[in-house]
C-alpha cells in the first residue's frame, strides 16, 4: 500500500506539487497521468526517498522509503533520474545494486534473462540503444522480487514485444496481489493497463478513480485526460 | 545496522573495482611510480655503492648522510610523492555518482544518506589503501634491489616500516579530502582543480615562511611534517600536530558532504 498525504514540494515560489493526497492499493494496477510538468515524477521521486517534501508524507506500508532496510526487496523502481554509468557493464550494474540489498546473485541473471538481455549483459551499458537500456532499468527494478512496483514511463523506448511484456508482467504482478504505481504517457497503453488512474495537474490531483469511472462519459482515455487537465489536446 | 553497512561496502567495492576509469587512473599512478623507481635505481645503486667505510652517501651529489637514515628517508620520499595523485584517484571513485544519474540508483538502494556515505567512504579508504601499499611494495623493492649489495635489510628496518606505515596514513586521509571535495562539489574536475589547488599552497611554499602556522593546517603541509626528516627538510609543525591535521581535513569535509547529501535533493 502506498499512501501520499497532503505533499507538497516547491521549487522557489514554484509548487511542483500542491497538497496532493492518494493512495495506490495492492491488487492493482493503477496508472499516474498527467502532461509534463504536472508533478508527476517530483511525486514518485518523494515518495522514493530520492527528493524531500516541503510538506506531507509519502509512506510504504506505513514508513518513509528512507526508513525500509533493504528497500529494493520490498519496492522495484524505475525513474528517469536513476541509472547506470553507461562505462559499467550491466551485469556489474545489476551485481552492485543486488550485493547492496542482500539480493542473491542468481536473481542478476534471472532479470537479465526475463528483460531479455542475457545475451548481452556483458556489453557495457553505453552500447545499450534506448530500449535495451529502459530494460536494464526494469531489470533493476524486478532483482529483489518486490512487492510493490513504481514505475516512471516504463515502455519507453521499448519495442512492440517489450511493451506487451510489460503490460502482461504488470498485469500478473497486481493479479498477484501485489501494487503497481505507474507513470506513462501513453494513453492508450494506459487505458489496457491500468485499473485505477490518479490524474494529475499542475501540481494538483484533478481525478482519482477506477478507470472505468474516469472514463466514463468520454470517448476514451485520451478525451477524458484533455477534459481533466484542462488541455487543449493536439497542437503545441 | 550492521548487515546494512557490510552490504552497502561490498556494493561500494564492487562500484568501484567495475569501473574502467578506476583501473586507468590506478595503473597510471602505478606506472609513472614504476617509472620514476627505475630511473632513481642507477643512481642509488651508484650510490650506495660508494659509500664510505664511516657509513656516508651521497644520494643526492654534495651531500654526504649517514647512509641508513639518508636510504630510509629516500624511501619514504619515494612513496610519498606518489601519494599526490591519489586525490586524482579518490576524485575519480567519488564522481562516479554524479554521472549518468547513478546518485539516484545509489540513493534508491540505500536511502539512508548516514550510510550510504558511510558505505562509500570505507570502501573507497579501503581501495585507495590497497594501492598505496602497492605503491610502499614498488618503493621497497626498488631500494631492495638498490641496497642488497650493503645491507638489504634497511628497507625493511624498523624505520622504514614506521616511515611507510606514516605514508599509509598520509596517502590514504589526504586523499580523502579529494573524494570529500568531489561530494561537495558533484563534480569530478572541481574536485580534482580544489585538490590541486590545496597542494599547490604547500607546493609553492607561499605560506612555509610567512605563516608557517597556517602552512601547517594545510593536507600536504601535513603529509611533509608527518613524513619527512626536520633535519633535511623545513618543516611546519611536528608529527602530532600533521597526524591531527590529516585526520580533521577528511573528517570534516566528509561530515559535511554527508550533511549536504541528506539535505538536497538526490539530483
Amino acid at each position: 500500500m502506498i499512501e501520499v498525504a497532503h505533499l507538497t514540494k516547491r521549487y522557489g515560489a514554484k509548487a511542483a506539487v500542491d497538497d496532493i493526497s492518494f493512495t495506490v492499493p495492492p491488487g492493482r494496477v493503477t496508472g499516474f497521468l498527467g502532461p509534463n510538468g504536472a508533478g508527476k515524477s517530483t511525486t514518485l521521486r518523494i515518495l522514493l526517498g530520492l527528493d524531500r517534501p516541503d510538506a506531507g508524507t509519502a509512506l510504504i506500508d506505513g514508513r518513509p522509503y528512507r526508513e525500509l532496510r533493504f528497500p529494493l526487496r520490498r519496492v522495484g523502481a524505475l525513474l528517469d533520474g536513476a541509472g547506470p554509468v553507461p562505462e559499467r557493464r550491466a551485469i556489474d550494474h545489476l551485481t552492485w545494486i543486488a550485493q547492496s540489498n542482500r539480493i542473491p546473485r542468481r536473481r542478476v541473471h534471472e532479470v537479465l534473462d526475463a528483460v531479455g538481455l542475457g545475451a548481452v549483459a556483458r556489453q557495457r551499458v553505453k552500447k545499450y540503444s534506448l530500449g535495451m537500456g529502459q530494460r536494464l532499468g526494469l531489470a533493476a527494478a524486478l532483482l529483489g522480487d518486490p512487492e510493490i512496483l513504481v514505475l516512471d514511463e516504463p515502455v519507453n523506448g521499448l519495442d512492440p514485444d517489450g511493451i506487451r511484456w510489460v503490460r502482461t508482467f504488470l498485469r500478473d504482478h497486481a493479479a498477484r496481489g501485489r501494487t503497481v504505481l505507474l507513470s506513462s504517457h501513453l494513453m492508450t497503453e494506459m487505458a489496457d493497463t491500468a485499473d485505477e488512474v490518479i490524474v494529475i495537474a499542475r501540481g494538483r490531483i484533478a481525478a482519482h478513480g477506477p478507470l472505468d469511472e474516469i472514463t466514463a462519459g468520454h470517448p476514451s482515455l485520451e478525451s477524458a485526460f484533455f477534459a481533466l487537465t484542462g488541455d487543449q489536446g493536439p497542437g503545441w | 545496522m550492521v548487515t546494512v553497512v557490510l552490504a552497502g561496502i561490498r556494493a561500494e567495492l564492487t562500484k568501484i573495482v567495475t569501473l574502467r576509469s578506476t583501473w586507468i587512473v590506478t595503473a597510471a599512478v602505478l606506472a609513472l611510480h614504476l617509472l620514476i623507481c627505475m630511473a632513481n635505481l642507477r643512481q642509488n645503486t651508484e650510490a650506495v655503492a660508494t659509500i664510505t667505510p664511516d657509513g656516508l652517501i651521497e644520494l643526492f651529489a654534495g651531500q654526504p648522510r649517514p647512509a641508513y637514515q639518508a636510504i630510509v628517508d629516500f624511501l619514504v620520499s619515494s612513496s610519498f610523492q606518489m601519494g599526490l595523485f591519489l586525490s586524482v584517484l579518490a576524485a575519480v571513485l567519488a564522481g562516479q555518482e554524479f554521472r549518468a544519474h547513478q546518485l539516484g540508483q545509489s540513493v534508491l538502494a540505500v536511502p539512508g544518506r548516514g550510510v550510504l556515505v558511510t558505505t562509500k567512504t570505507v570502501a573507497v579508504a579501503a581501495y585507495l589503501l590497497t594501492v598505496s601499499l602497492v605503491i610502499a611494495a614498488i618503493s621497497t623493492a626498488f631500494m631492495y634491489a638498490a641496497v642488497r649489495g650493503w645491507d638489504p635489510a634497511v628497507v625493511t628496518s624498523g624505520g622504514a616500516l614506521r616511515g611507510q606505515g606514516r605514508f599509509l596514513i598520509f596517502a590514504v586521509l589526504s586523499a580523502l579530502v579529494g573524494y570529500a571535495l568531489t561530494l561537495l562539489s558533484r563534480s569530478t574536475l572541481i574536485g580534482i582543480v580544489a585538490s590541486v589547488a590545496l597542494i599547490a599552497v604547500t607546493m609553492t611554499q607561499a605560506l612555509a615562511g610567512s605563516a608557517p602556522a597556517l602552512d601547517a593546517l594545510f593536507p600536504l603541509s601535513a603529509g611533509r611534517n608527518l613524513l619527512l626528516n626536520p633535519a633535511d627538510s623545513r618543516l611546519t609543525a611536528g608529527p602530532v600536530h600533521a597526524l591531527v591535521v590529516l585526520v580533521s581535513w577528511p573528517s570534516l569535509t566528509t561530515a559535511i558532504a554527508g550533511l549536504l547529501l541528506s539535505r538536497r535533493d538526490a539530483r
